[in-house]
């Protein structure tokens, strides 16, 4: 069994093994999509920044182009030097400013500013148009614009965010000088958002503080996480914003995201505009989730080695039974067969050296029973002999004492102390005690019959015939009652020296006895053995009645106690010298 | 009543027929360009067609008399807010006199004084209205601006005369006016008094006294922490 132990634990291992892979494995693959989307988000993020930087580069190019409009520059010179401005110079100017808006090809800005050198507005065209002679100067866009610099910025007015551009509008012809500045922007809005993200598989949404200004989806995010990710940012840099461990995760209802945090840059940062990249985190796919995400081309031939995992099968499960059957199939047939060849007494005991183990154990331990019960029968025919000598010529046979083979169900005693000598008991023996069914063909050695009732009963036996030397006419109701049944089968003990046996001859009278007073059942049932085994035997049965049998019995018994002293008498059938014989035991109470 | 107001005007013109002026020209150092306050997602670039401007200094700068009189009656101080900053972004104020801050432009502005903010009253100004703070402490200088603008700025500082000049772009200044006698000129820049000797100078009674102070660039460095 040594080898199927240790195949069961390989496989048991093998499968601890597997379950153990099978739970981690969606781990690693999960930190790996993980991973990716956190590397797509800031990826995101990253492209968010540049396609922002080249809207801005777009816009400041398109502002320098209105800058350098001959109309534009001559309005701006003119209300440059003039003391105050009034509405029909704003007018004209805001119609040039308008008109050049209208000619730029695809999306044009929403609004634009016209400067004047002082700093004074001189016109609005798409936003506030009726406004202007206020002052701009001090914005650091439209400082830097009146300086010479085209720049952009963001700025925040309204509760929006406008996309702004400036570039400082010159007077070309010598002498050289500046004679205002133009202001363009483009409002923040969706349709805006969405082009940002166009392509990237993620969200953008532009806050101001804790105001929505635009996004690309729609969608009530809680704005405390992202306010808290704000907070955190710090550095000049905006674009490491985007950084991978600057995600955090917010939810909008049921749905979980991935986001990141970025700041604007330009006046609005003072107004904590921000915007946030946002992509729906994947729910873990865990054991199951690995399962249910397997296709049907994951497990086809070509991709799956199943005739490894089938080789791999086959191998284990033939190993398996190979080893069953070398360790425990055939050990174990081999010892039932040679417990059935042991059954047919076709062999006298278990082959011991050809079991090996466990089953080489179990036979000798038969083996060793076996011996036991020869022994115990090889003592008491021993002493039966000395205590009744042979059985005469043409008896019915002669009683035994046999102290170790006494029934179970025996009132009584115990069994003899002292174990018997070896003797040839053979293992297809009637087990002490046992109660045969029906008489065996097979020559029947000895069949103990435990009485079943006080000997009381057999006190109406008719008295004894002649021709029986040991035997004693009956007591009737002096017969003493039958003590307590012994107890079952009990390991031998040595037979005391009180102990003695007597023969007892049955005599042809007892065969023409016809009545058949009060049955003993124990008698009785020693006496359809005795019967049976004569008829094994080929004797005949002829006028053994069972009156003349118990009556005999009764006898023996009574003269075996005051011989002995023996509290009971048990007696025991078996063949001897191919004729029915009957043995008497005498059972010394136990002190 | 009559006799007194009399009296009051003539003194007055008597005063003024006794009084000169103070005429001068700041020669100012080269200045850099203007520093970048804010940053789209774009560095600035220069046009291609001139050189960029230099920062305008003279607009951040206050000329002070200071002489043993001390102000008398102080006057009220206007200081407009116009649009996107103020009209003057630096100006000095009489001790004793009341700054009246009045938004001439079409939003309402949060203002807040940046040393002490309860100097200001709360609440936005809002345009045509005006809010007011008195100066007393002389020497001190004050930072105004708007939380939600941040480059919306002022300064002012409290001086112990009422003789000051703002010099236009090119540094020229004029101080009307003064009493004969010794005074020292002074030279506020934004938040500090410029580090550099005072100027003596004895205004006439009659006719313009011309001052034409010289101010190296290390003037503007800022003043070393007091110990």
């Amino acid at each position: 069994m040594f080898l199927s132990k240790i195949w069961f634990f390989l496989v048991a291992l093998a499968a601890a093994a597997a379950l153990t892979v099978a739970l981690v494995m969606p781990r690693p693959a999960q930190r790996q999509t993980d991973g990716e989307e956190k590397n797509r988000l800031g990826i995101a993020c990253s492209v968010i920044d540049i396609v922002l930087a080249d809207n801005a580069r777009t816009r400041v190019a398109l502002a320098g182009s209105f800058a350098r409009a001959p109309k534009i520059v001559s309005a701006l010179e003119s209300a440059s030097g003039a003391a105050t401005l009034d509405e029909s110079r704003m007018k004209q100017v805001r119609d040039v400013a308008s008109d050049t808006m209208k000619g730029v090809s695809g999306h044009g800005p929403d609004f634009a500013i016209l400067i004047d050198s002082k700093g004074r507005v001189v016109a609005r065209a798409g936003l506030d148009e009726n406004d202007f002679g206020d002052v701009v100067a001090g914005r650091p866009l439209v400082d830097d614009a009146l300086a010479g610099y085209l720049r952009d910025d963001i700025w925040a007015q309204n509760g929006t965010m406008y996309l702004v551009s400036a570039a400082p509008v010159l007077r070309r012809d010598p002498p050289v000088t500046y004679v205002g500045a133009i202001v363009l922007g483009n409002k923040i809005t969706n349709d805006l958002a969405k082009t940002v993200v166009n392509g990237l598989d993620v969200d953008v949404g532009f806050y101001l503080g804790n105001d929505d200004v635009a996004s690309s989806r729609t969608v009530a995010l809680d704005h405390a996480p992202m306010i808290a990710a704000l907070g955190k940012l710090s550095g000049a840099d905006l674009t490491h914003d985007c950084r991978n461990d600057n995600q955090f995760s917010m939810h909008a209802g049921a749905e979980e995201f991935t986001a990141v945090v970025g700041r604007l840059p330009g006046e609005a940062e003072a107004h904590q505009a921000f915007f946030t990249v946002l992509m729906t985190k994947h729910a873990d796919r865990g054991f199951m989730g690995t399962l249910k995400a397997v296709q049907k081309s994951d497990v086809s031939f070509s991709k799956f080695p199943w005739l490894v995992v089938v080789g791999a099968f086959v191998i284990a499960l033939g190993l398996g039974i190979a080893f069953m059957w070398i360790e425990s199939d055939r050990p174990l047939r081999r010892l039932a067969d040679d417990a059935v060849k042991l059954a047919k007494n076709e062999r006298e005991r278990l082959a011991e050296d050809t079991h090996g183990g466990k089953y080489g154990s179990i036979a000798r331990s038969v083996n060793i029973h076996i011996d036991k019960l020869g022994r115990d029968a090889k003592s008491a025919r021993t002493n039966l002999d000395q205590l009744l000598g042979p059985a005469p010529e043409g008896s019915l046979g002669t009683i035994d004492l046999l102290a170790g083979a006494l029934p179970a169900a025996r009132p009584g005693g115990s069994a003899p102390a002292a174990p018997p000598p070896p003797s040839d008991f053979k293992f297809h023996d009637p087990a002490p005690g046992s109660r045969p069914s029906a008489p065996s063909p097979a020559p029947v050695s000895a069949m103990a019959v435990p009485p079943s009732k006080p000997m009381a009963a057999a006190t109406g036996l008719p008295a004894t015939p002649v021709q029986r030397p040991h035997a004693t006419p009956p007591r009737g109701s002096q017969t003493p009652p039958r003590p307590p049944t012994p107890a079952p089968v009990a390991p031998p003990t040595p037979t005391p020296p009180a102990q003695q046996t007597q023969p007892l001859h049955l005599d042809d009278d007892i065969l023409e006895a016809a009545a058949e007073p009060n049955v003993d059942p124990y008698f009785k049932q020693v006496y359809e053995q005795f019967l049976a085994v004569k008829k094994s035997c080929g004797e005949p049965t002829a006028g053994l009645t069972y009156g003349k049998f118990s009556e005999k019995l009764v006898k023996n018994r009574d003269d075996l106690k005051a011989k002995t002293g023996c509290r009971e008498v048990r007696f025991t059938v078996y063949v001897k010298d191919g004729k029915a014989a009957l043995k008497a035991t005498p059972v010394k109470e136990e002190a | 009543m009559r006799i007194l107001l009399s009296l009051g005007v003539l003194s007055v013109m008597i005063a003024a027929a006794h009084a000169g002026t103070l005429v001068g020209k700041l020669d100012l150092p080269q200045t850099p360009a203007s520093p970048q306050v804010t940053k789209g997602f774009l560095d600035r670039s220069e046009n291609p067609f001139a050189p960029v401007r230099s920062i305008d200094i003279a607009r951040q700068v206050v000329v002070v008399v200071e002489g043993e009189e001390k102000p008398v009656s102080p006057p009220q101080v206007m200081w407009d807010l116009v649009g996107e900053s103020f009209a003057k972004p630096v100006i000095a104020a009489p001790a004793g006199a009341d700054v009246v801050i009045r938004n001439t432009s079409k939003v309402p502005r949060t203002l807040v004084v940046k040393e002490n903010a309860k100097l200001l009253d709360p609440g936005p100004l809002n345009p045509t209205a005006t809010k007011s703070f008195k100066a007393t402490d002389v020497g001190k200088s004050f930072t105004v601006g708007d939380k939600d603008a941040p480059h919306v700025v002022g300064h002012v500082v409290i001086v112990n005369t009422q003789f000051i000049a703002y010099p236009d772009e090119s540094g020229h200044f004029q101080i009307d006016n003064i009493p004969p006698g010794a005074y020292k000129v002074k030279i506020w820049y934004r938040d500090n008094w410029l580090q550099r000797p005072d100027d003596d100078v004895n205004v006439s009674a009659k006719g313009k006294t011309e001052l034409n102070p010289k101010i190296a660039a290390a003037a503007f460095a800022s003043p070393a922490p007091a110990k």
